[in-house]
């Protein structure tokens, strides 16, 4: 009978299903905040405002033809996509959603916290082998960009997720949003780590302003010009998914989790999720487009320094 | 970071967008949609076909007529390009422009403003 | 890293039309640009030949869709000085406005693009909402959004009433307030100027060698505007300043054209303000006496230069279009050197390209000191020739 419903878990809620739905449900949201923000409607006819369109998109990927161009490294060529898809959710399994008890999340270890930050970075290493593997100049260049960017954003989102680690004195994810539950969230005594992080995701998730390797204007598609069908719907899904997980990962470290005032609780965790997501979206509709060079001088001119501010901040004042 | 502002003012007001093919926007009374030809006050003199640039104008006699005013001009839609070089130059004005402007069709057929007498494959029409 | 050749185009999602680039690029920088044309080669001039001039005013408006007003005037001009008539003074305000309110709609919409290839879509929506009111105004005064076929050889064909004189002014007070707000985004967003300043420069002494044309030799300091020089239409009668700025970066090109459309909201209000009363279009013969003209506008890119020539019948003899883009490739190749590969849409859209305008074919064989010009047939069956007899399929 557990088994059944371990299984349920892993598989409903908040297993797989909940967490693909929910991150379609997410591009969604990120799309309507962008085309609002530009005075126009963005998805509108299929579903209740257009809330079923990242859905059809993947179902309409699925359902194309899946050209694997004859000179390409098939090894890994074929095997990016799942691996990406996989990575995002065992990512996500770690996240505490707050629907359970004890323990709050699906897998729940000391050291979680490393092993999600981690998945963050072997995502973007499958990234550059998938788009190393497709033998094409236009995603060389954008592989090469994004392994550049990678060199840009990691130490500062590493060293803030240290500064966070620090006060919180564990390195288990459900243990620091139950930390949250007693003490003033993170995002109060560490500001600056929360903005660092939300510039971060943008980068990790190569969103404009840090659009570089996949910058439609200049180099066709950047490292996902030869994917086509049913990889290119997973390595969609799995850029959704990897959205859900950061930005989960940035409300348990810095908004409390899913602890609200009455104990924990999914609708909480939503609703934060939400409102970093609405960030995000206004970050992306508010700027240009870095070039590689600019936007590595970004990030280690301004943003490093901040974060090492952090770390030290972190270091001398404990949590109470 | 300067346009600021200018999103959060979007955000809160109503897209400008306009809900095409289910509102529509009525054009300016000086468009100029599909051609339309009044032929009881077409007198057959052919200056339409004359300077119709895109060469969509022909004029065909009806059956069992000879004089060249018993003429009526045919135009074929898909080639015209909407110039509006026809309707300045008629003496009689008989040619007009209406506010129709999506003028798609399944058949050749559809696509052509034939005088009343028009049946097809009788007439040779002008080809450019 | 040892250098790669990328090539951009004839299908690419920075061009809007198909023009093919070759860069040889080492690691992010280029060093070398070699361009071909002819994508968009239709055959204009040598079907000019074929139809009568009234036919040949709707071929020239085609040409372009964007500076579509800019052809028919030219033309106009050129085929008014063929005929020698002289046109009412009405006429000729009218076609400074609707030149005018072309040139904003042009520059507005080419903000838009600058906007998009540098990834900032927010702009580029913004500008082109506010186009859309242009577009509107447009359609008002003469009855279609894009192709206006608002002149004829011997005036114009429709008049501007007075309701339309009170909503183009409603339209113009509030552009002119949203040309004041794209500046201050332009000079003052911190990503922009980092996108746009010392991108793609061309010094003063390279743009006047390679006759460079419009805001592309505005931008690098050289005080130049055929409205100026060798006034058409209406302009002698109306005061305004041309626009320069002198770094010749991306950003001063931006610039010109942002304060361009300032000037015309300017010139549209001194034009209503002091239009003449009278009809506004003559008759005009059927054929002309034979000789030949030449005629120049300033276009929303440049200096468009048109030459026809008749031998008294029906039908131009030779009709021919030089248009500001071409004038501005060989500028372009010069801009692409030492650019980084993220800046070439940058700097490829800094010239305002309209790559339909500007295929028309002259060979110039420089060894041999000769030319000879070939219409779209015979180039047909020249390249035929060629590639039979090198077996490239």
């Amino acid at each position: 009978m557990s088994l059944l419903l371990e299984f349920l878990k892993i598989a409903i809620y908040p297993g797989v299903l909940f967490i693909i739905v929910f991150s379609l449900f997410l591009e969604w949201l990120d799309r309507k905040i962008y085309a609002h923000s530009q005075h126009r409607i963005g998805p509108l006819y299929i579903g209740p405002h257009g809330i079923l369109q990242p859905f059809a998109d993947i179902l309409k990927l699925i359902s194309k033809e899946d050209i694997t161009p004859p000179h390409v490294d098939k090894s890994f060529f074929m095997l990016a996509p799942p691996v990406l898809l996989y990575l995002a959710i065992l990512g996500m399994f770690m996240i505490p959603l707050g629907a359970l008890g004890e323990p709050y999340a699906l897998l729940s270890f000391e050291g979680d916290y490393l092993v999600v930050l981690t998945i963050t970075t072997l995502i973007t290493a499958f990234v550059f082998a998938g788009s190393w593997a497709s033998f094409n100049r236009f995603s060389a260049l954008g592989s090469i960009r994004a392994l550049l960017l990678m060199v840009g954003y990691e130490v500062p989102l590493f060293l803030c997720a240290a500064a966070v680690a620090l006060d919180a004195k564990t390195l288990c994810l459900s243990r620091i949003a139950l930390i949250q539950s007693t003490s003033p969230w993170f995002i109060v005594m560490q500001p600056i780590g929360f903005i660092i992080s939300l510039i971060a995701l943008q980068a990790e998730l190569e969103r404009i302003p840090f659009d570089i390797p996949e910058a439609e204007t200049e180099i066709v598609a950047g490292w996902l010009t030869e994917f086509s069908g049913k990889k290119l719907a997973m390595i969609r899904l799995a850029h959704d998914i990897e959205l859900f997980l950061l930005a989960s990962l940035i409300v348990t470290l810095y908004l409390g989790g899913p602890w609200g005032p009455m104990g924990p609780s999914a609708l909480w965790f939503i609703l934060k999720v939400i409102f970093v997501i609405f960030l995000s979206s206004i970050l992306r509709a508010l700027f240009a487009r870095y070039r590689i060079e600019q936007a590595i001088t970004f990030f280690w001119k301004y943003i490093i320094p901040l974060s090492l501010l952090q770390v030290f901040i972190a270091l001398l004042i404990p949590l109470v | 970071m300067s346009v600021i502002k200018e999103l959060i003012k979007c955000l809160i007001s109503r897209p400008v967008t306009i809900k095409y093919p289910y509102e529509r926007k009525e054009p300016y009374p000086r468009f100029r949609g599909k051609i339309s030809i009044n032929y009881d006050a077409c007198i057959g003199c052919g200056l339409c076909a004359r300077v119709c640039p895109a060469l969509a104008i022909t004029l065909i006699t009806p059956p069992r007529k000879k004089s060249i005013r018993d003429r009526r001009p045919l135009v074929q839609i898909y080639k015209c390009v909407f110039c509006g070089q026809c309707a300045l130059v008629c003496p009689r004005k008989a040619i007009t422009f209406s506010k129709e402007y999506e003028l798609s069709s399944f058949s050749k057929d559809g696509m052509l403003v034939a005088p009343p007498f028009f049946k097809n494959k009788k007439h040779k029409l002008r080809q450019s | 890293m040892p250098e790669i050749e990328i090539p951009v185009g004839p299908q690419h999602p920075a061009l809007k039309e198909p023009i093919r680039f070759v860069f040889r690029i080492d690691g992010e920088i280029v060093v070398g640009a070699e361009p071909r044309l002819g994508y968009a080669h239709r055959g204009i001039e040598k079907l000019g030949e074929h139809r009568s001039y009234v036919q040949v005013l709707y071929l020239s408006e085609r040409i372009c869709g964007i500076c579509s007003v800019a052809h028919t005037t030219c033309y106009v001009e050129t085929a008014e000085r063929l005929f020698n008539i002289e046109i009412p003074p009405r006429a000729k305000f009218i076609r400074v406005i609707v030149s005018e309110l072309n040139r904003i709609h042009s520059h507005l919409l080419w903000l838009g693009i600058l906007a998009h290839e540098i990834g900032f879509d927010t702009l580029f929506m913004y500008t082109w909402r506010d186009r859309e009111l242009v577009l509107d105004l447009l359609e008002m005064i003469t009855g279609n959004r894009v192709l206006y076929a608002i002149n004829m050889i011997g005036g114009v064909r429709h008049d501007i009433t007075n309701e339309m004189v009170d909503k183009i002014r409603k339209v113009m007070d509030y552009l002119e307030e949203r040309t004041k707000y794209y500046k201050r985004v332009v000079q003052e967003d911190p990503l922009m100027l980092a996108r746009l300043s010392e991108v793609g420069i061309l010094s003063r002494s390279d743009a006047q060698k390679l006759c460079a044309v419009g805001p592309t030799i505005r931008g690098s300091g050289v005080k130049t505007d055929i409205r100026k020089e060798d006034p058409y239409a209406a302009y002698d009668e109306i005061p305004f300043n041309i626009i320069t700025y002198t770094e010749g970066d991306a950003l001063a090109k931006t610039l010109v054209r942002v304060d361009e459309i300032q000037e015309s909201i300017n010139i549209i209000r001194y034009a209503l303000d002091h239009m003449p009363s009278g009809n506004i279009n003559i008759r005009v013969p059927l054929r002309p006496s034979p000789g030949e003209a030449i005629g120049r506008v300033e276009a929303p890119r440049g200096e468009l230069f048109y030459y026809i020539r008749s031998d008294g019948s029906e039908r131009p003899y030779r009709f021919k279009v030089r248009t500001p883009t071409l004038a501005n490739i060989p500028a372009l190749c010069k801009m692409l050197e030492g650019v980084y590969v993220a800046d070439i849409p940058v700097v490829v859209a800094s010239i305002d390209p309209c790559i339909a305008c500007m295929d028309r074919v002259l060979l110039i064989d420089t060894n041999k000191g000769t030319w000879n010009i070939l219409t779209g047939e015979e180039l047909r069956r020249y390249s035929k020739k060629w590639y039979e007899k090198h077996k490239i399929r």
